[in-house]
């Protein structure tokens, strides 16, 4: 098995007296897709902001890269929220400009050339110096992704990438993503579509703040018992079985 | 060592400056309100007086609803959860946007005075380059007040709320509108705990009374106190593991 990106330990999160994160134990190998997947409120963008560090948990250790989430590793992570989440007066290229210097590339030239290079990849060259305001939902998404893979981190926290997004754009998604991952990048993906889970190479079920399944998804479907049982299938199955502990690995 | 602080400064103010209808009415207002100010009391001797406290509440509410709103709306938008995930330390994050929105609030502070010494012909003692100096301390006062409040409101409405609440009282206890010394006992106790009245007394100082800043150092040490006790304050509002 490969070394891990993340490590969490028997983590818990409550928001006041609502615990939102139970008791949660996850081990993400480096350099794939993991998929967290469940439906609103499971506690999947939570999961992502303990893994960040925004949040801290009550109990429970994590570990990113083999330290703990502090803005002296954020260096090493990548992260696009749900929402865009963009400065909407300035343009695509100052936005990732801007970004690509807090994340660490402090020299003017090497930035203008990677920013040029990653506008690019998220085929916006058209509109690099147009205000983000003026752009459709789905180019924020791009410009969204540019911003948080400008500094080229070895793991990167999606959140929801493609919601909102029309099926053609979210297959170009998931192609910069299988590239990601080919290059050795490690991502994290919280979803709630069983389009994207059929994507990653490794998924686990979030269900009231707890994993109820994990694996890979032919092993998710394999647990269902049915011959062409669909990743839908499978997390239905494992919500109404309740919480199966650990996974089907 | 400063320069992700100074990036995020860039930035504020390339937000600004790429927003004309914003830019323009940071420009506009002061000069509409300091008109209405100064044709609103035809008496000249009374405009000399009453303009220097004027100034200092002036500064200190659109440099407060400035950066209060500004950034609040960085947290509406998801933009400040971004900024918390990346490297950058909280020093960098208020540092920069106090430099960001101070570059504003002192361009408000210039031409509020500078219209009122030009075109209202209020007339002043004290050296310039104090009276401004000490204006822009209250400008940071301001832009510091803005960035802590905002911590308390979810929502720009909210945060309009906050100007009744923070502003208005000082308005009518700081020395503005009556001399402290001729208010009730309890209000002038009042008055010693708000920032205002420290502008009020060492901006009357600098232009009424042709004082320098080394006469006013207990006015100065008290609002450096004020913004940067609400500097650390809202610091603490702004630390990683505590942003939901």
């Amino acid at each position: 098995m490969k070394e891990s990106a993340i490590k969490i330990e028997n983590v818990e999160f409550n928001y006041g007296h609502l615990k939102v994160i139970d008791h949660v134990s996850l081990e993400i190998p480096k350099g794939i897709s993991f998929g967290l997947l469940g439906s609103n409120g499971a506690g999947k963008t939570t999961s992502i902001r303990l893994m960040l560090g925004l949040l801290k948990p009550n109990k429970g250790n994590i570990f990113c890269l083999g330290r703990e989430p502090s803005p002296a590793n954020a260096v090493n992570t990548g992260y696009m929220p749900q929402l865009p989440s963009l400065y909407n007066e300035l343009t695509v290229r100052q936005n990732i400009d801007f970004f690509a210097h807090i994340y660490g590339l402090k020299n003017a030239q090497q930035r203008r050339k990677r920013v040029d290079e990653i506008i690019q990849l998220v085929e916006l060259m058209p509109k690099r110096d147009v205000s983000v305001v003026q752009l459709s939902g789905g180019m924020k998404q791009r410009v969204s992704l540019a911003c948080a893979i400008v500094h080229q981190p070895p793991l990167l926290f999606l959140d929801e990438p493609t919601v909102g997004l029309d099926p053609e754009l979210r297959v170009h998604f998931w192609e910069y993503f299988e590239n990601l991952t080919a290059a050795g990048t490690t991502l994290v993906i919280s979803s709630h579509t069983m389009d994207d889970a059929a994507h990653c190479r490794q998924l686990a079920f979030m269900r009231e703040g707890k994993i109820i399944a994990q694996g890979t998804p032919a092993e998710l479907r394999a647990a269902v018992g049915k011959p062409d049982a669909s990743l839908e299938d499978a997390f239905l199955f494992f919500i109404r079985h309740g919480e199966v502990k650990s996974n089907v690995q | 060592m400063f320069s992700n602080m100074f990036t995020i400064a860039q930035r504020t103010i390339t937000q600004i400056l790429r927003d004309p209808r914003t830019l323009v009415l940071i420009i506009i207002v002061p000069l509409v309100i300091a008109s209405l100010f100064g044709v609103s009391i035809p008496d000249k001797m009374i405009l000399n007086m009453t303009l220097p406290a004027m100034l200092a509440t002036l500064i200190l509410f659109f440099g407060f609803l400035l950066s209060g709103i500004a950034f609040l709306r960085e947290r509406s938008l998801g933009t400040r959860e971004r900024l918390m995930a990346s490297p950058v330390s909280r020093i960098d994050i208020l540092g920069g946007y106090l430099l960001g929105f101070l570059l504003f609030a002192i361009l408000q502070t210039l031409i509020l005075f500078f219209y009122s010494v030009y075109v209202l012909k209020v007339d002043f003692r004290g050296e310039l380059w104090q009276i401004i100096l000490f204006q822009i301390l209250i400008g940071i006062l301001a832009v510091s007040l803005g960035i802590f409040i905002s911590a308390f409101a979810r929502n720009e409405f909210q945060m309009v709320q906050f100007i009744p609440l923070i502003i208005v009282p000082q308005v009518f206890v700081c020395g503005l509108i009556f001399p402290v010394s001729q208010l009730p006992d309890y209000l002038q106790w009042l008055a010693k705990f708000l920032p205002l009245t420290y502008g009020i007394d060492g901006i009357r100082a600098l232009m009424l009374e042709g004082k320098g800043l080394g006469d006013i150092g207990k006015e100065i040490s008290v609002l450096v106190a004020y913004a940067g006790g609400l500097l650390i304050l809202a610091g603490i509002s702004l630390r990683r593991g505590h942003s939901a």
